[in-house]
């Protein structure tokens, strides 16, 4: 993503810095703003501005036991996920947060974890998503994927594990700091006598959400590199790789399979738009790749086909996959996708996992993106302005059956597996936070 | 210069050092100067009762698209002026977000600025400089502006610039355009800039329009000789008048005190005299990008289209982007938002259907944007049409390319055609068609209730056409006549020649020898400019009588100068363009025509007519024989045409100068009189004239003819010593 950091206009640099002096309600608006005005965009970006801004909710909002929390956080999200519906990755932090602040509640309290009874649904109230309805019953993701991907880090695992031991230090450690930048904030008193909690139990609270907040933070930064450390493994030596419009996973991927390898990598892109030739796109990364003695060509997408029988591997990054398996990314890679399947060449999905949203698409054409009309016709061209119609997707849909494997942070999986990710990340009562909240209090 | 400082210290020059310390710091605020009053009268009978920066664009008032341009582009500091119903630009920003009590503000400082009795933008900015406002670079903007760019690159380079010279004050924003014809050019008036292809400095702003007299632009030679050696003129620039300004450019206004117009006297005045006032302009071209002015009906049709078709991205109903908006994007591109409803059958497509608004059975719906609360029957036809909220079309009515404001009623199987104007709360009754686009209010130009117009618009009505008396104030020349209607069209004008020298259409309709030079028919004048430059040699005619009056009337007005060198131009002219006597005889006559009119006027010295008569023809040595020579060369009949191609220029002229008419009426015996004292006119001639059944063809010829019946009888009695008073008599 490339920022201006010395000018005036907003992006997500400029939003993270302003988080400390902004009073919370205007911090949402803002985020709000710049998602809808598609300043921060694509997944990674808003998934580290949800979680910033979730953690703020948790440090700075007003609540006084569990359920309010919950409900402070799936407003907001809701409020993001209407910003920008197209993101996924947007809802599936929102439910990560949800979760996690379930997940401790239930912890803090011991037995008298009585949050998810209270305004959660019945299972049989909500139709599962397809074909996963089995899976709902397994708490916790296992040791099946991990068995699968010897270079799994411990650290990520799963972030509820390692929150046990850490309460009575945190409640000493983190929550003072926090206390002190939510007084002088908060709309009405610290210490409103409504609140029925006891507050050392939300102070413990509390500083528990924010570290699993710092976690899922953590995670989205550290996901390119895990994800590369399985690049070894799925590129050989000769292999030509294709790759559509390299996304920094996707090169981050590459780059370390070259420190290995020697192969071919088949970079297909865009139409080059004016001022922004191909010379310019990727350039360092085909620099660093040459550096690394791989062979680096070219290719335009119209002329792909002609080389897929050739090549061995396509590897796409995805912006987001959806439970069925399917996988949203960059225009053109459905294409791509499909001519690889024809060939037979194996389709190899980049994801991390915060990407992987349990919502599956009734309508698929509302995850595509739509952009701007001048990405590929120039506003100059009064002829074609005032005469066609013009519509640029900026994402698609890859349909299931064209993936043949899902490389995530944690591993590599089959579309079988990802349904147990699902169930394993997300509590089933948040899986529709956007729809139900409406009906809350 | 005097700074207030809000900031403390933070004076033009103290930025300099906290901005080389760079990112660490906080950056230095961009301020934003927001115009909301243009000082315009294009969107009226709208404006009368709104202020243009609150009218619906795609169903959200055009200053949520400036400010949120501004929010987008990082600016913390906005001055607002609203000039026109300041109360209701003020009432509802301070309900909107942007209020700057409001805690969801993305500017620190959202002000009101209120100039007292200001009349134009000058006026406005110059106040501004008095007030120190802005202490630093800012934008000015005004309130009707659409645009997606991102300025950091054109801020940096301004900065950049602005460290290295002082003297670099300004920097416009602009958009190519490209070579074809584009809906988002400005119709009417053409923006022409001179810019620097190097260094991207504008040295020249000029401005064209298909009504003026020539077809050329007069450069300053210094710009090729001392300015630039590689430059580009270009006419097919955007602008959406975004500047990024200075403290100086303020100080600039108050030095000029009569300029009006950013563009058309400051930019311009300011480019022209570089040498006096040693400031820079640079102009930065965007490529990509969206930017434009919704300044008038045209533009608010054409940056709506850019709208529908995403061009304004991420500005568009889909994204939602002002606040409580709720719309989806479906099949065939309409943009719905939730809550509406439309009956299954309803054909819609390429539009925009705001909240609550129900469309009926039948209905078809083609690229047009519905506001909210619209309540649409059944087998209604909307074709490039902007319904705004709250309007009521009754079953069976189509409307084709129009407006039709807020609380609209309509009535059953009305007929709306395309260019239609309805203003806030019209009603019509059923039934009711047009044969021309119909322009209703409920009020007048002054806001004063209209007496209704039921002959018109049915028994239920209560509005009437609007009419306004400005309109005719405005001079026949002024392009923005052109920009007043929702349809840019050229077809009810003369735009054939120069309007200098062009004399009305029902005049030219009998001139026998040389109609088809001002094209005298309906078909001539309803030709688009383009065309006319490209057709046959009548083409070449034109050319010749608008360079010819031209040449003549630089000559004349230098006044002590040779008129030899006029001549000989006068003659290449006439021989590089085969024209006729007639065509002479002609350029001649208004030629001098309109110099004595121009010397009767105040600013020459309000001559009276003689002295205006005799200065025009003696005043250059060699004009009177010019005149001789080339304008009546030969007898009674050349003399008799002469003397009608006067009259015919004097009537043309004087029109457009209604309070000179009663002076410069007189002009004609006052010249025939200078003529036969220079023996230049015979007696028989001038009586030739008066016999002459041309003379009195319409109205005011005949009035022009009469002023000299004193003339022709002190002729005809033939008695030199009653000189001295008919002259008096003529000239009173």
């Amino acid at each position: 993503m490339p920022s201006v950091s010395a000018g005036h206009a907003l992006d997500l640099d400029k939003f993270l810095k302003s988080l400390k002096g902004q009073q919370l309600e205007a911090s949402i608006n803002s985020l709000i703003s710049l998602l809808k005005r598609r300043q921060i965009r694509g997944s990674e970006p808003c998934a580290i501005a949800t979680a910033h801004i979730l953690l703020q909710v948790v440090a700075r909002s007003k609540w006084h036991d569990v359920d309010s929390l919950l409900i402070n956080v799936s407003r907001t999200g809701r409020r993001l996920v209407d910003a920008q519906p197209n993101e996924l990755v947007i809802g599936n932090i929102v439910r990560r947060v949800l979760g996690l602040i379930r997940d401790e509640a239930s912890e803090d309290r011991g037995d008298a974890g009585d949050e998810s009874a209270s305004e959660a649904p019945t299972p049989t109230d909500i139709v599962p998503p397809t074909s996963i309805s089995q899976q709902w019953s397994s708490k916790r993701f296992d040791s099946v994927d991990s068995s699968t991907s010897a270079s799994r880090p411990p650290l990520v695992s799963s972030y509820s594990s390692i929150n046990p031991p850490k309460s009575l230090f945190h409640l000493l450690s983190t929550s003072p700091p926090t206390d002190g930048n939510v007084s002088p904030f908060k709309t009405s008193g610290a210490s409103t006598p409504t609140w029925r909690g006891n507050a050392s139990q939300i102070h413990a609270l509390r500083s528990e959400v924010i570290d699993g907040i710092e976690e899922i933070k953590d995670e989205i930064s550290q996901v390119d590199d895990q994800i590369a450390a399985s690049a070894e493994v799925q590129i050989h030596p000769g292999d030509l790789i294709l790759v559509h419009q390299p996304s920094p996973t996707t090169e981050r991927f590459i780059l370390r399979a070259a420190q290995k390898r020697k192969f071919t990598v088949l970079l297909a892109m865009a139409p080059p738009r004016r001022q922004h030739s191909p010379e310019n796109q990727h350039a360092t990364f085909r620099k660093k790749l040459s550096a690394a003695g791989v062979t680096v060509v070219n290719v335009m997408n119209g002329g792909l086909m002609a080389y897929m029988s050739r090549v061995n591997k396509v590897i796409i990054g995805a912006r987001a996959v959806v439970a069925t398996g399917g996988v949203v990314a960059d225009a053109g890679s459905a294409a791509i996708a499909r001519a690889a399947k024809e060939q037979g060449a194996a389709v190899v999905v980049l994801n991390g996992i915060y990407k992987l949203s349990p919502e599956s698409p009734f309508d698929e054409s509302s995850l595509i993106e739509w952009g701007d009309s001048s990405t590929f016709v120039s506003f100059s061209d009064g002829p074609l302005v005032s005469g066609a119609e013009i519509r640029t997707a900026l994402t698609e849909l890859i349909p299931p059956e064209l993936i043949d494997t899902y490389i995530t942070n944690l591993g590599t999986h089959s579309r079988d597996h990802l349904s147990s990710l699902i169930a394993d990340h997300y509590k089933r009562e948040d899986a529709d936070f956007h729809i139900w909240e409406e009906a809350l209090p | 210069m005097s700074h207030k400082g809000k900031n403390s210290a933070s004076s033009a020059k103290g930025k300099k050092p906290a901005k080389s310390n760079a990112e660490s710091k906080a950056e230095d605020v961009l301020q934003a100067v927001v115009l909301a009053d243009s000082f315009q009268d294009r969107f009226k009978p709208f404006t009368v009762e709104k202020p243009r920066c609150l009218l619906p664009l795609a169903n959200t008032p055009l200053i949520e698209y400036t400010l949120e341009f501004l929010a987008m582009n990082g600016v913390q500091e906005v001055y607002i002026y609203c000039g026109a119903h300041t109360n209701q630009v003020e009432d509802y920003i301070g309900r909107s977000k942007w209020a700057s009590s409001s805690k969801l503000s993305p500017f620190s400082v959202l002000q009101f600025v209120r100039v007292a009795d200001a009349r134009s933008v000058g006026d406005v900015l110059r106040d501004m400089d008095k007030r120190s406002l802005v202490d630093g670079d800012f934008l000015l903007v005004h309130g009707d502006v659409v645009s997606n760019l991102i300025l950091d690159d054109a801020l940096a380079a301004h900065r950049k610039r602005r460290e290295a010279s002082a003297a670099n004050i300004m920097t416009m924003i602009l958009h190519s355009g490209g070579p074809d014809e584009h809906r988002t050019k400005t119709n009417g008036i053409t923006p022409v800039f001179v810019v620097d292809t190097k260094t991207q400095r504008c040295l020249h702003y000029d401005e064209m329009n298909p009504l003026q007299s020539d077809h050329y632009l007069s450069m300053d030679p210094a710009i090729a000789d001392e300015l630039s050696t590689e430059f580009e003129i270009r006419a097919d620039l955007i602008d959406a008048q975004i500047d990024i300004c200075t403290p100086e450019v303020l100080a600039l206004w108050s030095e000029s005190f009569d300029y009006e117009l950013p563009r058309r006297n400051f930019l311009h005045g300011v480019l022209k005299d570089w040498e006096l006032n040693g400031k820079m302009i640079y102009a930065e071209i965007f490529e990509d990008g969206y930017a434009a002015r919704a300044s008038n009906l045209q533009m608010y049709d054409s940056i709506s289209r850019d709208i529908l078709g995403r061009w304004t991205f991420p500005f568009i109903p889909e994204n939602n982007i002002f606040l409580n908006q709720t719309f989806k994007k479906h099949i065939n591109n309409v943009i719905i938002e939730t809550g509406a409803s439309h009956a299954h059958d309803a054909k819609l497509q390429n539009s925009v259907i705001g909240t609550d608004t129900s469309i009926g059975s039948g209905s078809k719906i083609i690229n047009s944007i519905v506001g909210t609360g619209c309540k649409i029957g059944s087998n209604v036809t909307l074709e490039n049409s902007f319904i705004w909220n709250n309007t009521t079309i009754g079953d069976g009515t189509a409307v084709s390319k129009s407006i039709l404001a807020g609380n609209v009623v309509i009535g059953k199987g009305c007929s709306i055609p395309t260019g239609s104007l309805l203003s806030y709360g019209v009603q019509i009754s059923d039934n009711i068609s047009f044969s021309t686009a119909a322009v209703l209010s409920t009020v007048t130009s002054t806001g004063k209730q209209v007496a209704k117009d039921t002959n018109l618009l049915g028994p239920d009505s209560n509005a009437a056409p609007f009419y306004d008396p400005e309109d005719d104030e405005l001079d026949d020349e002024d392009p923005s006549r052109l920009q007043k209607s929702l349809i840019y069209s050229l077809a009810n004008w003369n735009l054939s020649t120069s309007s200098i020298s062009t004399f009305n259409s029902d005049d030219e309709s009998d001139d026998d020898d040389d109609s088809n030079l001002l094209s005298a028919d309906p078909a001539h004048s309803s030709r688009s400019r383009l065309s006319s430059f490209a057709s046959d040699d009548s083409a070449g005619k034109m050319s010749f009588h608008a360079d010819a009056v031209h040449g003549l009337l630089d000559a004349l007005r230098a006044d002590s100068g040779d008129f030899d060198s006029a001549k000989l131009e006068f003659m290449g002219l006439r021989l590089a363009n085969n024209a006729s006597d007639a065509m002479m005889r002609k350029a001649v006559a208004t030629a001098f025509t309109r110099r004595a009119v121009e010397l009767v006027t105040p600013e020459h010295g309000g001559l009276d007519a003689s002295k205006a008569a005799e200065r025009a023809f003696t005043a250059c040595k060699g004009a009177s024989k010019f005149v001789n020579e080339v304008g009546v060369g030969g007898g009674e009949p050349a003399q008799i045409e002469f003397i009608l191609s006067l009259q015919r220029a004097l009537q043309h002229y004087s029109k457009g100068q209604e309070q000179q008419q009663a002076k410069s009426a007189t002009l004609l015996p006052a010249m025939l009189q200078q003529l036969y004292a220079l023996d230049i006119l015979e007696e028989e001639g001038i009586l030739g004239w008066w016999e002459d059944a041309r003379a009195v063809d319409g109205e005011s010829m005949a009035a022009l003819k009469e002023k000299c019946k004193v003339l022709v009888e002190w002729l005809e009695n033939a008695d030199s010593e009653d000189e001295d008073d008919s002259d008096d008599d003529d000239s009173d």
